[in-house]
């Protein structure tokens, strides 16, 4: 892997791609963390690696996700660390220092054998105390005014948040009604293809609403059978332009009665559909539908 | 955290600085900061995973595991290791692929001092980079380009990528690297 012990300008690329096998991704890890030239070069790659990715097209992600995280992120509240107190500098000794400063309360015998000696300087601990006490109390307020602060602070930060989703949510929802109102809107019925084997009782049945000009694609399915576990159905819109593969269009699950629902998946735009078909995956879908169609609509 | 708004009011042009301070803020527990972050780069992670992925579910999943990193543990990016944009797109591939091959998150590639003046927290200079980055690749001969998909979003070993070509294994190693150059001097240019 090394050429003059440096990590050979190949490997390095697939080192940043994390392709290199297991034992030379170690060795490599290894040479990195005390080569800073080829550092230096691995960090121009990352950089050439983050130009690439940014060739992906880009994609909004569900408006639910940014609800999860932010309501994960509240129940992960961080406990801050409060700063070390700083340290008071002693005080050089003197004699009086050497004494106790305050009494027990149960030794009145100490108190009453010390009280003549200590009548000149009566004053001295209860100013003391006097100071210490006002400090305590400032130091309450002080914390009760941070506190608050932060409850305000904390308040405004959800109600942005609130705003925000509440924004996303109206978005998503015109967006919906938009493309069921449309009337240039594709709309679609599938039912279960006369090859897809024995018919069930209740025949599944599903209904696709679909924009050619936004991507925007709504799907309403019921009377569907329950899935063996690790399975999931796939929804596919089939393009019209002959040969073009089947772009896999959302999955889903139905729920108790066999209702399912697929709204906003992402798709591309202008695509042309010339039907919508359904059909049961691996839990995380396929990239090409897999035989048999148990649904299908044009 | 007046620059939530940004992104889609397109008013505010945040810089690589605010995004350190935005990290401040995290480190702080500043729920606000994060929901900050978030507006302005769940697209970004969002698209590379799916495009990996190619799975809504888990690519959402991805993305909820790096921001919650960044809220567990701002600290793992510092302003010094270049565009939080950048690192988080690479981020957002790499967990993408270790999820792809059901593997432990690999943290040794992640600790990385990214060398990228893009700044990808500026919507419209995100844009423009994108456009950028899209007829850059456009141009790249037909092999250079396919091996490159196959190394970075398919998360394809570059012997698994020289067994399905045929194509030797330096000669995929050698397209993957003239394909990165070729688009650093496309960006450089």
């Amino acid at each position: 892997m090394n050429t003059s012990n440096h990590i050979s300008p190949d490997d390095l690329y697939l080192f940043a791609l994390q392709l290199l096998p297991d034992a030379d991704m170690k060795d490599a890890a290894t040479h990195l963390k005390d080569c800073a030239e080829c550092r230096a070069l691995l960090g121009e790659i990352q950089g050439d690696l983050a130009a690439y990715a940014l060739t992906a097209e880009l994609k909004a992600p569900p408006v639910q996700a940014r609800e999860r995280l932010l309501r994960q992120v509240a129940e992960e509240k961080k406990v801050i660390p409060m700063p070390e107190p700083v340290a008071v500098q002693e005080q050089p000794q003197v004699e009086e220092s050497t004494e106790p400063m305050l009494y027990p309360r149960n030794s009145r015998v100490s108190q009453i054998d010390d009280q003549d000696e200590r009548k000149p300087r009566r004053f001295a601990p209860i100013m003391a105390w006097a100071g210490w006490s006002i400090a305590a109390v400032m130091a309450v307020v002080a914390g009760m005014q941070v506190d608050q602060r932060k409850l305000v602070e904390q308040d405004l930060s959800v109600s942005q948040a609130q705003l925000g989703q509440s924004d996303a949510q109206v978005q998503h929802a015109k967006q919906v009604t938009d493309t069921l109102r449309d009337a240039s809107a594709m709309r679609v019925a599938l039912h279960v293809p006369l090859n897809a084997g024995a018919v069930p009782k209740l025949d599944p049945e599903g209904h696709a609403t679909y924009l050619p000009s936004t991507g925007a694609l709504v799907f309403v399915a019921d009377h569907l059978d329950p899935l063996q576990a690790q399975k999931t159905y796939q929804l596919w819109l089939l393009p019209a332009t002959a040969g073009s593969a089947p772009i896999p269009a959302g999955l889903f699950k139905p729920d108790a009665n066999g209702n399912a629902t697929v709204v906003m998946p992402p798709l591309p735009k202008g695509v042309t559909a010339r039907g919508f078909g359904v059909t049961v995956e691996n839990d995380g879908g396929s990239k090409t539908p897999t035989a048999p169609i148990v649904l299908l609509g044009s | 955290m007046d620059s939530g708004m940004e992104e889609s009011t397109g008013v505010a042009r945040p810089t690589a600085e605010e995004d350190g301070e935005l990290l401040t803020h995290v480190l702080r527990g500043d729920e606000g900061a994060m929901s900050v972050l978030y507006d302005r780069y769940s697209r970004i992670v969002y698209s590379v995973s799916l495009r990996v992925l190619r799975d809504t579910a888990a690519a959402e999943d991805v993305m909820q595991e790096i921001f919650m990193q960044i809220w567990r543990n701002p600290s793992s990016f510092v302003s010094t290791k270049g565009s939080l944009g950048g690192w988080l797109a690479v981020v957002a591939r790499n967990r993408s692929i270790d999820t792809l091959r059901r593997k432990r998150p690999s943290e040794q590639v992640e600790e990385m001092n990214l060398a990228s003046s893009c700044n990808l927290a500026d919507e419209a200079e995100r844009s423009i980079l994108m456009e950028r980055a899209r007829s850059a690749v456009k141009l790249l001969p037909t092999e250079q380009r396919k091996t490159l998909e196959m190394a970075f979003f398919d998360g394809l070993t570059h012997s698994e990528i020289a067994e399905m070509t045929g194509d030797p294994l330096g000669t995929v190693k050698t397209r993957i690297r003239s394909a990165l150059l070729s688009l650093r001097k496309a960006f450089q240019a």
